[in-house]
């Protein structure tokens, strides 16, 4: 499990780095998503947006434990 | 039309929020359920040197951060005065032997001329052949002790370890008890994860453990060895025999106290060098042996 990233001698937990991500992931797909009839599907069509960021948030975690772990940490 | 679109978007609305709080519980699991610790610290103990007799420090065979075995000689004191002061007492004892051997001599006259010397010149002559029995007794005693503190001019590794923050040179006046140096025993070398009491459910003794130090990248093995008996009541002043002193808080927010766990190191990579007080994230791997962790929900 990654638990630390550490930026110019700076250690912080991976989680902040992976919310950080997924919030940079979530505004890229904001314009893509806002182009789809949401209003119709979703009384607040932004519902959407806070559950792409938890899931890139949780999935990033997850994805990294398992296929970057020998790149990040050495 | 209107109604059943209405239907459709309270059901998507839903499923997105339940996919949120799905997201939300698997992040705390993963984040704060886990039984990992970013607090944790490399230990070993130390073993401070004092020096058993006073005096001047005249050779220091050690340097700094250098190895040692047990029975090295780490200092030399002051030797020409403990061999003057071991002269001494052989000189003392010595002359405490010519006095007995004096009034031994003395006795046996007397005591083959009983008729023609008073008794009590008899008895003073055995009593001084015992009175100097004793001081020969002490002479020996003191000749030892002079010969055993001699011998303790020699400071001596009482452990194998590595000398720490050693700045002692020749010259320096050490007192008897005073430590002079410590040495980092290295046998005890051992991981600490400081673990928040709200992960410790799921921690037994015996748990294999994975210690990543900080910026290495290599697995360094180990186990749970124990975990703490007790910490310090943090709200709670007053020693034993007094009234309890209890701090008045009311706490919106509180913390998790951190519990320390000692983890035995089993196995290190061959590249990498523990020293103790650098920091350790501790992973414990929980076996599967059928343990039930009734844990709160984050309510």
């Amino acid at each position: 499990m990654i638990e630390e990233i550490h930026l110019l001698g700076i250690y912080m937990p991976a989680a902040l780095a992976w919310a950080v991500l997924a919030v940079i992931l979530v505004y890229l797909l904001r314009a893509p998503l806002h182009r789809l009839p949401l209003h119709r599907l979703l009384w607040h069509p932004s519902l959407l947006e806070l559950a792409l960021f938890v899931l890139f948030w949780w999935g990033l975690g997850a994805l990294a434990d398992a296929f970057l772990y020998r790149w990040f940490a050495s | 039309m209107l109604h059943r679109q209405n239907l459709l978007r309270s059901a998507m609305t839903l499923f997105v929020i339940l996919v949120i709080l799905g997201g939300i519980y698997a992040l705390w699991l993963r984040y704060q359920v886990e039984p990992v610790t970013r607090d944790g610290k490399v230990r070993a103990d130390l073993v401070p040197v004092a020096a058993d007799v006073s005096g001047l420090v005249t050779d220091v065979r050690v340097s700094d951060n250098q190895p040692v075995r047990k029975g090295d000689i780490l200092l030399v004191i002051d030797r020409p005065r403990y061999q003057l002061a071991l002269d001494q007492a052989v000189a003392n004892l010595a002359s405490q032997q010519a006095a007995l051997d004096q009034a031994l001599r003395e006795d046996r006259r007397n005591r083959a001329m009983a008729e023609a010397i008073a008794t009590e010149a008899v008895e003073q002559g055995r009593a001084r052949v015992d009175q100097l029995r004793a001081s020969i007794g002490q002479a020996v005693a003191a000749r030892n002790l002079a010969r055993f503190n001699l011998d303790r001019t020699f400071v001596r590794a009482p452990v194998d370890g590595t000398v720490a923050n050693m700045s002692l040179q020749p010259g320096v006046y050490l007192t008897a008890g005073k430590p002079a140096l410590a040495l980092v025993y290295g046998k005890s070398m051992r991981v600490e994860g400081y673990f928040e009491e709200t992960k410790l459910p799921a921690i037994r003794v015996g748990d294999p453990a994975s210690i990543y130090l900080m910026g290495v990248a290599d697995e360094i093995q180990g186990h749970v060895q124990s975990i703490a008996g007790g910490v310090e009541d943090r709200e709670r002043a007053g020693a034993d025999g007094q009234l309890a002193n209890v701090n008045p808080s009311f706490t919106w927010v509180r913390l998790a106290q951190r519990i320390p766990v000692r983890i035995t190191i089993d196995k290190i990579p061959p590249q990498v060098r523990m020293i103790p007080g650098q920091t350790a994230t501790v992973i414990v791997h929980p076996r599967k042996d059928g343990r039930s962790v009734h844990r709160s929900l984050p309510w």
